[in-house]
C-alpha cells in the first residue's frame, strides 16, 4: 500500500486550484521509518506527504482544532478514519462543503514492530465510506465482512469474575490520568470534558485508582457506538493500557442487540444511542 | 571525601542487589502492559533493574508523586475543620534501583525549584530518605540527548551508587555520594573487591566512550539558550506545534515538568484535596476565572514548553529544564520532539541580534 505520489498530486492541486487552505496528511517522522501526521499550509511542502501501511494516526482528530476550523480541509482518510468523519459530519462537528476527503481502500497498517495492527485484522470496513475521491482498488467483501468478536475480550469473559476484576483493577492503578486517550480520539471534540481534570466536578483531577475507573468508564461509554476502532487512544497511551478492552466490549453487546450496529459505516447514520427501534431489545429493563 | 569502588561480576551485582532489597524498602522498575513503571518489590525476579529506556516511565513520582493528598477537611455548622494527612511513609529509609542517569539529573534540577522561595519539606525528606543506584546506559535510545546538556553524565553526582558494566566484562560499583558510600559499605563486604578509583578508571573510561559514541541527537545547549531567549514572536513556534493534539502527556512523562493542581473528593461534608500533574500544553492551564486565557492557542502553549525548559529555568535557576531523556517523545502519540522543536526554532532564529 503506497499512495505517496497520488496524495502528493492531489493535494498540489488541490493547492493550486485554491480548493484547500490546508492539507491533513502523513510526513515521515524524520528519525526512523515511521510516520506523523502532518498539517501543510504551503503549497511547497506538498512533496513531504507520504502514506503507506504506517500511516496510523486517525487525522479526524485534526478536524476538531483550529488549525482547520473555518477552513477547507484537504484529508486522508482510511476506513475506520472515515467512520470517525461520518460522524463528525452526523453530529455536526464539521460541515462537508469545506472538506476534500482522499479515501483509501485500506489494506491495515501496522505498528511499530512492524505487525499488523489488531484492529485491522478485525477490520469490517477497510475501504473509505466517505470521499471526494478513492485510492487504490475496492478491498474484497468490505462492508459485508462477518463480525469477529475481539479475541481478547472473548478471552477476558472466559476468565473468574475475581480475575476480570483484578486485571481492570490493574488497568485502573497503572493510568495516570494525563488524559491523552480523550485528545487523542477524534471524537472526542467536547471542548469541555467531564473527565477533564480542570474543569472536573463530577471526577477529581486526582491519580488515584477510582478517579480513574470512574473517568475511563464514563469516557468509555461516551464512545459507546460511536468508537470506530482507530485506535489512536491506545497508542497514544502513556501507559500501554488495553483500552480497546472497554471500546470492543461496548461494541460487540451493541452489534449484537441494536441490528448490527456499526458505528459511522452509514452517513446521516445516528448512533445506537440517538435512535429509537421498536425491535430494540428491552428484557434488561426491569 | 573520597568514595569507595569495588569490582565484582554479575552474580556479584546480584547479591548486592538482594542485599539491599532485604534491608531496605526498594523501588525499581516493574513491567505492567509493557511499560516499566517504579513500584515497590520485594525481589529481585519481580523487576528488571535494567529496563529498556524507551518502556521505561520516570521516577519523579516518588518524589513528587502523580497524586498526594494535601488534607482532609470535614464542614460542620460551627466551620470547617481541617487536618493534616499523615499516610505517606515520609520518614521510611529507601533504595531505588535502576533509575536512569538522566532521571537521577531530573532531581537535581527539581531540587532548584523546590528549595525556591516556598520549601517542600514533602519533597526534601523523601530526597534525605533515599539513596538512588544507577546503572550507565550502554547504549543511547533514538531521543536520548543526556550528554549535549548542562550536565557531566561522566561524573554525575545526582546518584549515589553508579553501577557500570565494564568494557572487560566487570560489573564496577562506585560511591558517588555519602549516602552512597555508607549504602555500600553495610552492603557490600563479601564476593567484591575494593579497587582504587584509578584501577577502576580505565575500564569504565572505555566503556562510557562506547557509549558517548552511540548518539544520534547531539546539540549545543548554549546556541538553544542564547537564540531561544531572543525569538519569543517567531512564527516558527507554530510550524514545529501544528501536528500537537495538546494531550498532554509530555508533562505526565517528563521527569523535570513539575506543575500541579488542586482538586477535592467530598462525600457529603467530608473531603480530601488532591494535588495532581498539570500540563502547560493543555489548553485551560492558563484560564483564568474571569474567561480570559493568555494561552488559547497550541503553538503559546509549545512556546512555554520550550521557553520554561531552556531560557526561563536556565535564567532563574542556572540548570536547564530538560535533562535529555527523551520521554516526551516517545509518549508523544505525534513524535513530536522537545530536541528537534528547540533545534528547529533556534536555526529558524539565525542571527537575529
Ligand atoms: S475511543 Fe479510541 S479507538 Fe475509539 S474512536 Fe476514539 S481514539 Fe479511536
Ligand atoms: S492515556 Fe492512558 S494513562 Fe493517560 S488517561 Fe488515558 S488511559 Fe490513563
Ligand atoms: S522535556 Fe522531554 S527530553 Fe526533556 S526532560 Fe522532559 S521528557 Fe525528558
Ligand atoms: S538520556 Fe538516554 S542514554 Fe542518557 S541516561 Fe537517560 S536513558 Fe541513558
Ligand atoms: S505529547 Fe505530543 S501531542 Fe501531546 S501535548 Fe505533548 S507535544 Fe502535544
Amino acid at each position: 500500500m503506497n499512495y505517496t505520489k497520488q496524495i502528493q498530486d492531489i493535494a498540489a492541486k488541490l493547492f493550486a486550484e485554491g480548493k484547500i487552505d490546508v492539507f491533513v496528511g502523513y510526513r515521515m517522522n524524520g528519525f526512523d521509518e515511521n510516520q506523523v501526521p502532518v498539517l501543510i499550509t504551503d503549497p511547497q511542502d506538498v512533496s513531504k506527504l507520504v502514506f503507506t501501511d504506517k500511516s496510523v494516526f486517525n487525522l479526524v482528530n485534526y478536524l476538531k482544532t483550529d488549525h482547520t476550523r473555518r477552513k477547507r480541509v484537504g484529508i486522508v482518510v482510511k476506513g475506520c478514519d472515515s467512520r470517525s468523519l461520518n460522524l463528525m459530519l452526523t453530529e455536526s462537528q464539521v460541515k462537508r462543503e469545506n472538506l476534500y476527503v482522499v479515501g483509501i481502500c485500506c489494506e491495515g497498517v501496522v505498528d511499530d514492530a512492524g505487525e499488523k495492527m489488531q484492529n485491522c485484522t478485525d477490520c469490517m470496513v477497510p475501504d473509505a465510506v466517505v470521499s471526494d475521491e478513492m485510492l487504490g482498488t475496492a478491498v474484497s467483501g468490505s462492508g459485508t465482512l462477518t463480525y469477529k468478536k475481539n479475541a481478547d475480550i472473548v478471552a477476558l469473559a472466559e476468565k473468574p469474575l475475581t480475575e476480570r476484576a483484578a486485571y481492570f483493577e490493574e488497568v485502573f492503578e497503572n493510568c495516570i490520568r494525563c488524559n491523552a486517550c480523550r485528545h487523542s480520539c477524534p471524537l472526542c471534540y467536547c471542548a469541555k470534558c467531564c473527565i477533564d481534570q480542570e474543569t472536573a466536578t463530577l471526577y477529581n483531577g486526582a491519580n488515584t485508582t477510582s478517579a480513574a475507573f470512574h473517568a475511563l468508564m464514563t469516557w468509555s461509554l461516551h464512545l459507546a457506538g460511536r468508537c470506530v476502532d482507530c485506535r489512536n487512544c491506545e497508542k497514544a497511551c502513556p501507559s500501554h493500557l488495553p483500552l480497546h478492552l472497554l471500546h470492543k466490549q461496548n461494541e460487540s453487546v451493541i452489534y449484537e442487540n441494536f441490528q448490527e450496529h456499526l458505528a459511522g459505516v452509514i452517513p446521516e447514520d445516528r448512533g445506537a444511542f440517538y435512535k429509537y427501534s421498536l425491535k430494540d431489545p428491552d428484557d434488561f429493563i426491569m | 571525601m573520597s568514595f569507595t569502588t569495588f569490582v565484582t561480576d554479575k552474580a556479584g551485582l546480584q547479591k548486592f542487589y538482594e542485599a539491599v532489597m532485604a534491608s531496605r524498602e526498594t523501588y525499581a522498575p516493574v513491567e505492567k502492559f509493557g511499560k516499566f513503571d517504579f513500584k515497590r518489590v520485594a525481589r529481585l525476579s519481580e523487576c528488571d533493574p535494567v529496563s529498556p529506556i524507551a518502556k521505561t516511565l520516570s521516577i519523579k513520582p516518588l518524589f513528587f508523586p502523580r497524586t498526594a493528598k494535601v488534607m482532609k477537611y470535614v464542614a460542620t455548622s460551627a466551620g470547617t475543620d481541617v487536618s493534616e494527612v499523615d499516610e505517606d511513609p515520609l520518614a521510611v529509609k529507601r533504595v531505588i534501583l535502576g533509575a536512569k542517569h538522566c532521571d537521577a539529573r531530573s532531581l537535581q534540577v527539581l531540587d532548584k525549584v523546590y528549595n525556591w522561595d516556598y520549601i517542600d519539606t514533602d519533597y526534601q525528606k523523601r530526597r534525605e530518605n533515599t539513596v538512588i543506584i544507577s546503572t550507565r546506559c550502554d547504549k543511547a535510545d533514538t531521543h536520548c540527548f543526556c550528554t549535549s546538556l548542562d550536565y557531566d553524565v561522566e561524573n554525575l553526582d545526582a546518584l549515589d551508587v553508579l553501577v557500570v558494566n565494564g568494557a572487560d566484562g566487570k560489573t564496577y560499583l562506585e560511591a558517588r555520594t555519602a549516602k552512597g558510600e555508607a549504602l555500600l559499605g553495610e552492603t557490600f563486604t563479601s564476593d567484591a573487591v575494593r579497587v582504587t578509583k584509578e584501577e577502576a578508571a580505565p575500564e569504565m573510561k572505555k566503556q562510557y566512550d562506547a557509549f558517548a559514541a552511540s548518539f544520534r541527537l547531539k546539540m549545543d545547549y548554549k546556541e538553544v539558550n542564547a537564540k531561544l531567549a531572543k525569538i519569543f514572536d517567531t512564527p516558527e513556534f507554530e510550524n514545529v506545534s501544528g501536528n500537537c493534539v495538546s494531550c498532554n502527556t509530555c508533562a505526565f512523562v517528563c521527569p523535570t515538568c513539575h506543575c500541579f493542581k488542586i482538586s477535592d473528593e467530598k462525600v457529603k461534608d467530608t473531603g480530601v484535596r488532591y494535588k495532581s500533574y498539570d500540563s502547560c500544553n493543555n489548553g485551560y492551564f492558563t484560564l483564568m476565572a474571569g474567561g480570559h486565557n493568555p494561552r488559547p492557542v497550541k503553538y503559546r502553549r509549545w512556546r512555554q514548553r520550550a521557553m520554561h525548559k531552556f531560557v526561563y529555568y536556565k535564567e532563574r535557576f542556572g540548570e536547564n529544564l530538560c535533562v535529555g531523556c527523551g520521554k516526551c517523545t516517545i509518549s508523544c502519540p505525534v513524535n513530536i520532539s522537545i530536541f528537534e522543536v528547540v533545534s528547529q526554532v533556534s536555526a529558524a532564529a539565525g542571527n537575529r541580534q
